[in-house]
């Protein structure tokens, strides 16, 4: 080990660290979703408690991401991409993580259900106990489905807001929820592509290292064509106006054309990419823009 | 408990930077979560009437 890294370690954690373990850059999606999911709802809210709500959720989702963490750290230590977080560093301890994720996983939910409702604060902890143990510790190391199924956490800040909001759950926010659902497998799996190495160092089976690449460039293809038409369905019920009719119908149109390019990239006889992954890693950056917009347009068709 | 007899000069006051750092982070947290239980309670009572 080298001195710098000794030095590090014994000079003990810094508060960035401490923040890195509630992995930041996930939350700005998941706070995103969550505020538009209470925007749109059919409610007038308090602007303080809307904030609060807001705030729980991505207290939620960082504990959630810190527990996370703590339990994976054997394989983070393994993988280029995460050995340098806190805890497999070895600048802040497991025992810390683990009760600083739990900490503020149970006040989230505990200001949740003070400042709005129980059926709010009951998603909210159905979707910390959803991240960290049915995709953390039963799926994550077990199937290559393991995002598909996983995603459904990351798909319920939408339907939180909403429930803050209204005190209910109503097909408006489940259709919400499913598009975030089925926009997870095309997302992370453009991503895994191209980053599969690690996974596959760490026993972690991700679909290119189980089932290779072009059986998962085929589910990134699938997977964009069973979310458009849900995108769509919002419109097509009446829950939204022409805006977001619109704005969904031109970004399924390019999502699919993205998942086109990354099924039809030059490829050898294992389907890896002759290109650098040039498609998946376009797909993957427009995933992401995808559903910044898809819920931006929800907001803004609501006030059009 | 920790060994600071063969720390550098350099090495003690980045010690000192980074639990400074820790510390205000702490004091800016537990702050924030009694401003959010002052804020909400404030906004209950009167919501329901009890505040004035």
């Amino acid at each position: 080990m080298s001195e710098s890294v000794v030095n590090s370690v014994e000079l003990g954690a810094t508060a960035a660290d401490w923040l890195a373990l509630l992995k930041p850059r996930v939350l700005t999606l998941v706070v995103f979703t969550g505020a538009v999911g209470l925007v749109i709802a059919p409610s007038h809210m308090n602007p303080v408690l809307g904030l609060v709500a807001i705030l729980c959720i991505t207290i939620a989702a960082g504990a959630a991401g810190a527990i996370n963490m703590w339990y994976d750290r054997d394989i983070d230590a393994i993988m280029k991409r995460t050995a340098s977080r806190p805890i497999p560093a070895g600048r802040i301890s497991a025992e810390g993580g683990l009760i600083f994720g739990v900490t503020l996983a149970l006040f989230s939910v505990l200001v949740m259900a003070m400042a709005t409702n129980l059926v709010a604060a009951g998603i909210l902890a159905l979707s910390i106990g959803f991240y960290v143990f049915v995709y953390t510790i039963w799926l994550k190391r077990r199937t290559p489905q393991n995002i598909v199924i996983g995603g459904a956490a990351g798909a319920f800040p939408a339907m939180i807001g909403w429930a803050a909001a209204t005190g209910t759950v109503s097909l408006e926010p489940v259709l919400l929820f499913l598009i975030a659902f089925f926009w997870t497998p095309p997302h992370f799996w453009s991503l895994s592509l191209y980053a599969s190495g690690d996974y596959e160092r760490a026993g972690v089976p991700m679909l290119p290292v189980v089932r290779g690449a072009r059986y998962t460039r085929q589910n990134v293809m699938a997977y964009t064509l069973v979310l458009v038409p849900f995108t769509l369905a919002p419109w097509a019920l009446g829950y939204m106006g022409w805006v977001y009719g619109v704005t969904a119908s031109v970004l399924g149109a390019m999502f699919i054309w993205y998942a086109w390019a990354v099924l039809t990239d030059k490829q050898d006889e294992a389907g890896k990419s002759l290109t650098k992954d040039k498609p998946a890693k376009a797909a993957f950056r427009f995933s992401i823009l995808y559903l910044f917009i898809l819920f931006g347009a929800c907001a803004v068709d609501r006030f059009v | 408990m920790i060994e600071t007899q063969k720390w550098t000069p350099e090495m003690v006051a980045e010690f000192k930077r980074r639990r400074r750092g820790r510390n205000w982070l702490l004091l800016g947290v537990l702050g924030g979560f009694c401003l959010v239980i002052y804020a909400v309670a404030c906004v209950k009572l009167y919501q329901t009437g009890g505040m004035w």
